[in-house]
């Protein structure tokens, strides 16, 4: 079980994180609409589920769910969505692949727990509004005033922070259970998994 | 956003600049762009990282998007300075986080795009290879370069199909889950079985050889690269001397 990873596994990894980013770039675009904006740290792990609880049931070495999670962040910071998705996408992969293993990659419950944790990664490109946030806001006070400026950040308080967290987990979970009753509705009949 | 992530073919256009600096340019300008507070000395270097992608977009002969992007900032830009004062309450809300985002994000969106649109996979691919970067991430990416657009087009012919039988247009929309079901699950079997296909063909050629490859990208770090680089790297150290 803890043989180290193939090049044949880095091929899979490479075909299933294609698909994984793809789905999830593509529900990242419904936030040009700004009304879809907020709701994205739940869509994008709901739907991007079902090819992720495919992508683990191939999973079957320590590591896989890190470099999957390193790729990601990557290909945020090449689109131009800044670097702290590369360091969140190495944390909740790694942490993600502590959790497979210690279902020895076979546990069910595990697996959904792994990705409702993996989800959080996206996080990561909200990172910086939150802790640039206060110079934002301080730069305006010279053209808004004081008032209106604490007004503004009433609107956008740091708890938000964590409800969007909890929206991504929650997105997650959805995301995994969705994907898994997709799985044996279709894949395991198929005899595909 | 670009249809393909990244091109297979090389850019036409004389104007080129080499991965490294382009990786290092996006480095330092969204840290910039979205992290930076735009006070002090950063007054006068953020607009200079929101007109850089903006002037590169445009030597490399993608004036149509800059000038979208540009747009877009503009009436970011206008609407903060106009609108902001006239709502309050949760519109107020809407507009702060729309707007935030969007002025924050548009310049370096637009430097992302142009590293992915004039940056072919085999020399992205090279320039990974010198820096060292070892091939448990080289070999997942170039693979999943390879896959996008098989992705894409298996998505595309999956929607062809679909609609050739009926199943679509207004009567899914009702049911995004059920749009769902029908789209993605005939798109990830195709896939998957490409990929396996895929890898049984790069395993006969040696992709699992324990050598050095050799790439037939030839990358040049040229004088511009180099005046950009250590433009950026200035650019970075007044950043760090704000935080």
């Amino acid at each position: 079980m803890n043989r180290k990873l193939e090049v044949k596994d880095l091929i899979t990894i490479g075909v299933y994180t294609a698909i994984y980013f793809v789905v999830f770039f593509m529900c990242g675009m419904l936030g040009y609409i700004p009304v879809f904006m907020l709701l994205i740290p739940f869509i994008c792990p709901f739907v991007a589920g079902i090819p992720f609880m495919l992508y683990l049931t191939k999973v079957d070495r320590f590591g896989m769910v890190t470099i999957t999670g390193l790729i990601c962040g990557i290909m945020m910071f090449l689109t131009g969505m800044s670097w702290p998705p590369i360091f969140t996408g190495i944390g909740f992969g790694l942490l993600a692949d502590f959790i497979l293993k210690s279902g020895r990659y076979q546990s069910a419950g595990k697996t959904v727990l792994a990705y409702t944790v993996f989800s959080i990664w996206l996080m990561g490109a909200m990172l910086p509004l939150y802790f640039m946030r206060d110079s934002y806001f301080a730069a305006m006070i010279p053209t808004y005033g004081q008032e209106y400026v604490d007004i503004l950040m009433a609107y956008t308080p740091a708890w938000s922070f964590y409800a969007l967290t909890v929206t991504a987990a929650l997105g997650g979970l959805f995301g995994a259970l969705l994907g898994k009753s997709v799985l044996k509705k279709h894949f395991i009949r198929a005899g595909l998994v | 956003m670009p249809r393909e992530l990244m091109q297979s073919s090389p850019a036409q256009g004389r104007f080129s600049l080499d991965p490294r600096s382009k990786l290092l340019l996006l480095l330092t300008g969204s840290t910039i762009l979205i992290a930076g507070s735009p006070q002090g000395i950063m007054t006068y270097i953020r607009p200079v990282f929101v007109l850089l992608p903006l002037a590169l977009l445009f030597l490399s002969g993608r004036s149509r998007v800059a000038g979208r992007f540009a747009l877009i900032y503009l009436a970011a830009l206008l609407a903060e300075q106009v609108l902001l004062p006239l709502v309050s309450g949760l519109g107020g809300f809407l507009l702060v986080a729309v707007l935030g985002i969007l002025t924050r994000f548009i310049p370096s969106l637009a430097l992302g795009y142009y590293m992915v649109s004039t940056t072919t996979v085999s020399e992205f691919i090279a320039a990974m290879e010198r820096m060292r970067i070892p091939r448990q991430v080289v070999i997942p990416f170039a693979v999943m370069f390879r896959f996008f657009p098989t992705v894409l087009e298996e998505s595309r012919a999956i929607g062809d199909a679909m609609r050739m039988r009926g199943i679509g247009g207004i009567r899914l929309l009702k049911n995004p889950l059920t749009m769902l079901e029908y789209r993605l699950v005939p798109m990830m079997m195709t896939t998957v079985k490409i990929g396996e296909e895929l890898s049984a063909s790069a395993l006969t050629r040696g992709l699992g050889n324990p050598v050095a490859r050799t790439n037939i990208c030839r990358l040049r770090f040229g004088v511009v690269d180099a005046l950009l680089s250590a433009m950026a790297v200035a650019a970075f150290a007044c950043f760090l001397t704000t935080v």
